[in-house]
């Protein structure tokens, strides 16, 4: 009688979670689109050492990806708001840790790099409100001037691969 | 100096879980003034203290202490508890559950250190770097020996519902945490974005939801005096969560950056979902029928039953935002965040309160200290939660849509900031409402009336 027998549950109860588990996290592995790159994943397959490397680290030790998405969907909302091009799997193969974000507290950063300046990002992230009145989002003044500079630098290269770049990708 | 005493174990992770339910929900409310006031806690060339009190480090801490610190916690004192009493049989060992919820705490207190100076892994609901992840395994392993032995050592041969609820939550626990604590390292991109989720999705609907369900399960026969409405019901609804739950994490990513057939793969279990909350519902309202009317003065009882409407409710409002269409709309808005907080406050934490005010009086011989601040509890935590929500509903659909209309970024804050507002004052009273809580429980242990022997504890 299944009632009574605890080992029934446990083996029914793995062998129901592996099924959702194969489908949903194992079978992605095979389709490429999940696994290629993009000549956008490559732009953004910084060196080890580079500003844009420890710039990124900084985005994560300071969780911007708390408040700000990278990524853009096909909808009605990210058309309207002019995010920038819709993003593919393969754009962020290189991303570790993803930062795909889960809430726009503030504006999507996918393409930041393509709609501001290092100026501007570094003057923002100094003192938000003076540039924009009103903002919600905290003065990053605690961090050295390297952490800034770097994460301005990550911030300025998260743009679109620029036509050479796509151009070398492709060949 | 770790206690053998009869469930000193459940005590100890209960008395644990209400302190780290107090530190959470404040660092909620942190987070949610410094929507308000991105100034506040800031202090004018303290660099270092800056660093550690930004919003992201709070708001971690906020997420990760209520669901592993309060939420799990109080959820292991309630098994540590029910397990015995369902199977007649004492805890396998006593000491290395004090050893366990000794561990627990530390690691939490741990994290917290670790999360304010900065050292996240960056992926959401899983932030805790490597070491802790390895922390948390180690004890979903201690505490799965001590619970899986005493089962199979029960006097009661026969497994009641709960027990079913509990055993496939332990089971689920660690595999769903290794999912969403693989390095980034070994995996990136959008492969650990759908990773990630599984784990965020799961770790609800395969722990929170199934030790919850347990927890009623064990809770309404007990208050009510009556039976189970029906045993085939609940293990309809058992199997159901245990084949479709484990589908749902592509849902957080519909119309994202992954394949558009797993987006279905979550999207269609999601709808699904609405059979394991209704057989919950009906097993509920079944049990209640004919005693109705004690929910007027059972607070526990008041608590239960709305705790099952708010739970149905978030399973109402899940499978609804997972479509496409919706989700295009209030995705990445305060809607989510109005969500996200239903299940885990409204549902399961007052389950957990239920279970400690049934079990607390029944372990140390005394009545609870003040009825009179129960009753306060649940009407601050109630409508407390009520107008947080819909403050954060009515701005998400408010967002959703400006931002359709392609409205400048900085224009929808501020037609949302006075229900940003709203949602801090709202969760304000939910925590002066658990502070009625802890203090409550904690003059009832102090110094609550003795139960006299011929009293029923019913009381």
């Amino acid at each position: 009688m299944v009632e009574r027998s605890a080992l029934a549950i446990y083996i029914a109860a793995i062998v129901l979670f592996m099924m959702g588990a194969f489908a949903t996290i194992i079978l992605p592995f095979f389709d490429p689109d999940m696994t290629t790159p993009t000549a956008n994943a490559e732009a953004r397959n910084y060196a080890p050492d580079s500003p844009e490397a420890k710039g990124r680290l900084v985005y994560i030790a300071n969780g911007c990806n708390t408040c700000h998405t990278q990524y853009v969907r096909p909808v009605k909302a990210d058309v309207a708001m002019n995010l920038g091009p819709v993003t593919v799997p393969g754009d962020y193969v290189y991303d570790k840790p993803h930062l795909f974000g889960s809430n726009r507290t503030g504006p999507d950063l996918m393409w930041v790099g393509s709609r501001t300046n290092a100026q501007w990002n570094y003057q923002h992230l100094k003192n938000p409100q003076k540039l924009v009145p009103g903002s919600i989002m905290p003065k990053y003044d605690y961090l050295s001037e390297d952490d800034l500079n770097n994460l301005v630098s990550y911030l300025m290269s998260l743009k679109p691969a620029t036509n050479a770049q796509a151009a070398a990708f492709n060949k | 100096m770790l206690s053998n005493a009869p469930f000193s174990t459940a005590k100890n992770f209960w008395y644990s879980s209400i302190f780290w339910l107090i530190i959470s929900m404040i660092a909620g409310l942190v987070v949610a003034l410094k929507q308000i006031s991105p100034d506040f806690l800031y202090f004018q060339g303290a660099d270092g203290l800056n660093f550690a009190l930004t919003y992201a480090h709070i708001r971690i801490i906020h997420t990760n202490g209520i669901l592993l610190a309060w939420l799990s916690m109080a959820m292991v004192g309630a098994m540590f508890y029910m397990v015995p009493k369902l199977t007649r049989t004492p805890l396998w060992s006593e000491r290395l559950g004090n050893l366990t919820a000794l561990i627990w705490n530390v690691a939490i207190a741990a994290a917290v250190v670790i999360i304010a100076l900065g050292y996240s892994s960056g992926v959401e609901y899983a932030e805790l770097p490597l070491i802790l992840d390895l922390g948390v395994a180690v004890l979903a392993v201690l505490l799965s020996i001590n619970l899986f032995m005493t089962i199979a050592k029960r006097q009661e041969k026969q497994l009641y519902a709960s027990i079913w609820y509990f055993t496939g939550s332990l089971i689920w626990l660690p595999l769903v945490w290794i999912v969403g604590n693989i390095p980034s390292a070994l995996v990136g991109g959008a492969m650990q974005a759908n990773m990630n989720w599984f784990y965020g999705h799961n770790v609800l609907g395969l722990w929170f939801t199934t030790v919850g369900i347990g927890q009623i399960y064990f809770l309404l026969p007990k208050i009510t005096g009556k039976p189970l409405y029906s045993h085939k019901l609940s293990l309809i609804g058992f199997w159901t969560i245990a084949t479709i739950y484990v589908w749902n994490g592509p849902h957080h990513l519909v119309n994202g950056p992954i394949p558009v057939w797993l987006m279905k793969a979550g999207i269609i279990p999601s709808l699904l979902l609405i059979i394991p909350v209704w057989t919950v519902l009906a097993n509920v309202f079944g049990t209640m029928k004919g005693v109705w009317h004690r929910v007027a003065e059972d607070v526990n009882l008041k608590f239960l039953v709305t705790a099952a409407i708010f739970y149905m409710m978030a399973c109402l409002q899940g499978p609804f935002q997972s479509l496409m269409q919706v989700s295009a709309v209030v995705k990445f808005s305060h809607w989510v965040v109005g969500h996200a907080h239903m299940a885990p406050f409204a549902a399961f934490s007052f389950v957990c309160f239920v279970t400690i005010y049934y079990a607390v009086p029944r372990l140390t011989g005394r009545h609870i200290y003040s009825k009179a601040l129960m009753n306060w509890h649940y009407y601050m935590s109630v409508i407390g939660f009520l107008m947080f929500a819909f403050t954060l509903w009515i701005a998400g659909v408010i967002q959703g849509f400006a931002w359709m209309d392609g409205t400048p970024f900085m224009e929808t804050v501020d037609t949302v900031r006075t229900l940003v507002v709203f949602r801090a004052v709202g969760g304000t009273l939910m925590i002066v409402g658990q502070l009625f809580f802890a203090y409550n429980i904690w003059k009832t242990v102090k110094s609550g009336t003795k139960i006299s022997s011929e009293e029923n504890v019913a009381a």
